[in-house]
């Protein structure tokens, strides 16, 4: 079931969701419903590759509906084309999902579990971030979204890797923004150029992904909730750092983007002091880049590309990224300037 | 058979399983078994699930299978299902079935 | 050969199910891989059943596998693995027309060769479901020497007669078992019932199962295994009938043993139809 589909049937998944403590979640895009007599007593929602807000009446809370429902979840998963599913659970409930063959990948203890349809999924991951491994100390890392990448961008890899034995760079990897991951990917492979004892990785689920941190592609981007972030850092912290060996993680202050600057915060708090069974990495903010007091950012090029001002993206982007832009908006160009947003 | 993309079959029910195969980037065969009877049948539950695999031809891939006391003869079937679908392929040799 | 009273139907999807139907000892268990199973699922079900027609469990039970029609694009691919798994006998859904049967029929010959079975050892049975079905249940039932059955559907025949069921009496069911048994009988084959959807009303199971009796249904088609024990025992011959049975059955042997060519029991004279009639109420007195 559709949520837009069937209004009406939305209230009654309201309901027993908020019968169990949970929130209905909107992103959700298919519903499984189960209903015995007109009365529903089961739901799980599928939103892409994660699955979300199910739940099954109390007086059913035997094994066999709860094993008929994750039944359906996953084969309407894979009949959607997603064969690697998360899964968010309030960490009492991971032997229920356990059941549903699912692994747990990292916990926001008593608040969040985040599980994985695979034993050894994240370990493949691992082990072939291990083979890029470099020996030294400092080990760098930062991870880019790089909505384009802008000279903002080069100027902190620049002085992370100065300040590092080895950089390493991750873009993130969801097509949820302006430019797709395959243009971003592209602009940060360019922009790099030069800049020594750097490697570039692809993004994956296991980072910064609609997967590990939904709250960072909030159209709404008012309230982050903490322990979103908590899933995201941990799993860095305790997965993916530790396969690179990497001490220090680089991030530019936020100034203007509530969200990213709330994340920084959060960076420190769970790779850092957070109590782990992992090493703490340090966080490193780097003041931005500015120009004329302002500071440079993907988000001042965008505006400036939808007033179509040229002249100002060229002192904000290098060479590969303007040129990008130029001949993707080309015709736009032409025309005298880029449609407002 | 070469899998060629992911596939699932079966169903996390009593006296069944869910078989889930993907292809394999590093071309090696990897099997995971989860069963609340691994201790008892854990040797067996896999002996079949290699024994099918073999039958099928299948050197490459990553199988992981969450079994819910599912008797040989499921197992058998629900694995040549999930391999066939990940195979892509519609044509049944039934020497390699059997 | 074993009585014909209960078919059992077994959803192909269900592992669980298909490998404990045995145990309530129905006289023939109906795989099913058409209507129990959803499209997605139409493969692996196939298999399953394939594989669980093996099952030791099963080797002196009667096993029908009902495939999907001839003119889908499931029907051969289930009709190769049910014959490739040795089943006894396949039913064939929504039987309109004894082309069908033919039809059917030489898919099997071709199959039975291909994996070295003897030819003609699959039997058939027909499922009747519609108008069609009903009018033609004489040729269909005569349609080839396979056939062992043809077995009346009721849900899907009273759609097409655009009515449904009345409980009671049922008079929109009359004419089609009527036909049904009185093709079976010409054809000299089993007639089944219609399945009883109904599986927490027994009172009313029975009562249908009465009717069917009476009218001389060898069988029924049974869609929840509590279902089996219920009919074996309302078809079980009384203490009487059995006797007698038994005497005619004694009568026979001795007149074989003596080399006489003619029965008697108490002064009379027993014909051929006394006699199988009697093994029918040995067969049926089998409950438990």
């Amino acid at each position: 079931m559709r949520p837009q589909d069937a209004p009406h049937e939305i209230e009654d998944v309201w309901r027993l969701l908020a019968d169990r403590q949970l929130e209905l979640d909107t992103r959700v895009e298919i519903f499984v419903l189960c209903r015995t007599k007109g009365r529903l007593i089961a739901c799980g929602g599928l939103d892409r590759k994660v699955i979300k807000c199910v739940a099954v009446a109390p007086e059913y809370s035997g094994q066999s509906l709860s094993l008929r429902l994750g039944s359906e979840l996953i084969a309407l998963a894979a009949a959607r084309g997603q064969f690697h599913l998360f899964l968010y659970s309030a960490p009492y409930n991971r032997e229920l999902f356990q059941g549903w063959g699912f692994y747990p990948l990292v916990e926001v203890p008593r608040l969040v579990l985040l599980m994985e349809n695979s034993p050894v999924a994240i370990q493949t991951y691992c082990d072939s971030l291990r083979s890029k491994r470099r020996a030294g100390n400092p080990i760098g890392c930062a991870v880019l979204n790089a909505n384009p990448f802008t000279l903002g961008h080069r100027f902190l890899l620049e002085r992370a890797a100065a300040q590092c034995e080895w950089m390493h760079v991750f873009v993130v990897q969801e097509d949820a923004s302006t430019f797709s991951y395959s243009e971003r990917f592209a602009l940060v492979a360019q922009g790099i150029q030069g800049i020594r004892r750097l490697t570039l990785h692809e993004g994956s689920d296991y980072i910064i992904s609609r997967a590990t941190f939904p709250g960072y592609f909030l159209k709404d981007k008012v309230v982050v909730d903490h322990s979103w972030a908590g899933i995201d850092l941990l799993l860095f912290r305790e997965h993916i750092a530790p396969a690179l060996g990497i001490t220090h993680r680089f991030v530019g202050t936020e100034p203007l983007d509530t969200i990213t600057s709330n994340y920084n915060v959060d960076m420190r708090n769970w790779l850092r002091d957070a109590p782990s069974g992992a090493p703490a990495i340090s966080v490193v903010e780097v003041p931005r880049a500015s120009i004329n007091g302002r500071p440079i950012s993907a988000s001042a090029v965008r505006k400036l590309l939808a007033e179509g001002d040229f002249d100002a993206i060229q002192r904000l982007v290098p060479p590969g990224t303007l040129k990008f832009l130029q001949t993707k908006y080309a015709a736009a160009l032409a025309a005298g300037g880029v449609e407002r947003a | 058979m070469k899998i060629t993309k992911p596939a699932i079959a079966g169903t996390l029910e009593s006296s069944d399983l869910m078989v889930k195969v993907t292809p394999n980037q590093n071309g090696m065969l990897e099997v995971v078994v989860r069963s609340e009877v691994i201790k008892q049948f854990g040797k067996q539950i896999r002996r079949v699930i290699d024994d099918t695999l073999s039958k099928l031809e299948v050197s490459e891939g990553t199988v992981v299978v969450e079994d819910k006391g599912a008797l040989d003869y499921a197992i058998q079937a629900r694995v040549q299902a999930a391999v066939l679908r990940g195979a892509g392929s519609e044509k049944l040799n039934w020497e390699q079935l059997s | 050969m074993n009585a014909r009273r209960s078919m059992l139907f077994v959803p192909g999807d269900n592992p669980a199910m298909l490998s404990t139907a045995f145990v309530y000892q129905p006289d023939s268990v109906m795989f099913d891989l058409e209507d129990a199973v959803s499209a997605r699922e139409k493969d692996s079900a196939r298999l399953l059943v394939f594989h669980a027609l093996s099952l030791p469990a099963y080797r002196d039970i009667e096993k029908v596998v009902r495939i999907n029609r001839l003119d889908s694009e499931y029907g051969l691919k289930d009709l190769e693995a049910a014959i490739r798994g040795r089943a006894d006998g396949i039913r064939l859904p929504k039987t309109d027309s004894a082309d069908e049967i033919h039809e059917l029929e030489s898919h099997v010959d071709r199959l039975e060769k291909e994996c070295g079975r003897p030819v003609g050892e699959t039997k058939l049975i027909a499922a009747i479901e519609s108008a069609s079905g009903v009018v033609n249940a004489l040729s269909i039932a005569t349609a080839s020497p396979r056939m062992i059955a043809i077995a009346l559907a009721g849900f899907d025949y009273l759609v097409d007669m655009q009515t449904s069921r009345s409980g009671g009496s049922e008079p929109e069911l009359f004419y089609a078992r009527a036909a049904l048994l009185h093709a079976a009988r010409a054809a000299r084959i089993d007639a089944f019932d219609v399945a009883y959807g109904n599986v927490d009303d027994d009172e009313g199971f029975l009562r249908e199962v009465q009717i069917a009796k009476q009218l001389g249904f060898n069988g029924k088609s049974l869609i929840h295994p509590r279902q089996v024990y219920l009919l074996h025992r309302a078809y079980a011959p009384t203490e009487k009938e059995l006797e007698h049975a038994k005497k005619v059955l004694a009568a026979a042997d001795a007149a074989h043993r003596n080399g006489k060519g003619v029965v008697s029991l108490d002064g009379k004279m027993i014909d051929p139809p006394v006699i199988r009639e009697a093994e029918e109420v040995l067969r049926r007195a089998d409950v438990a």
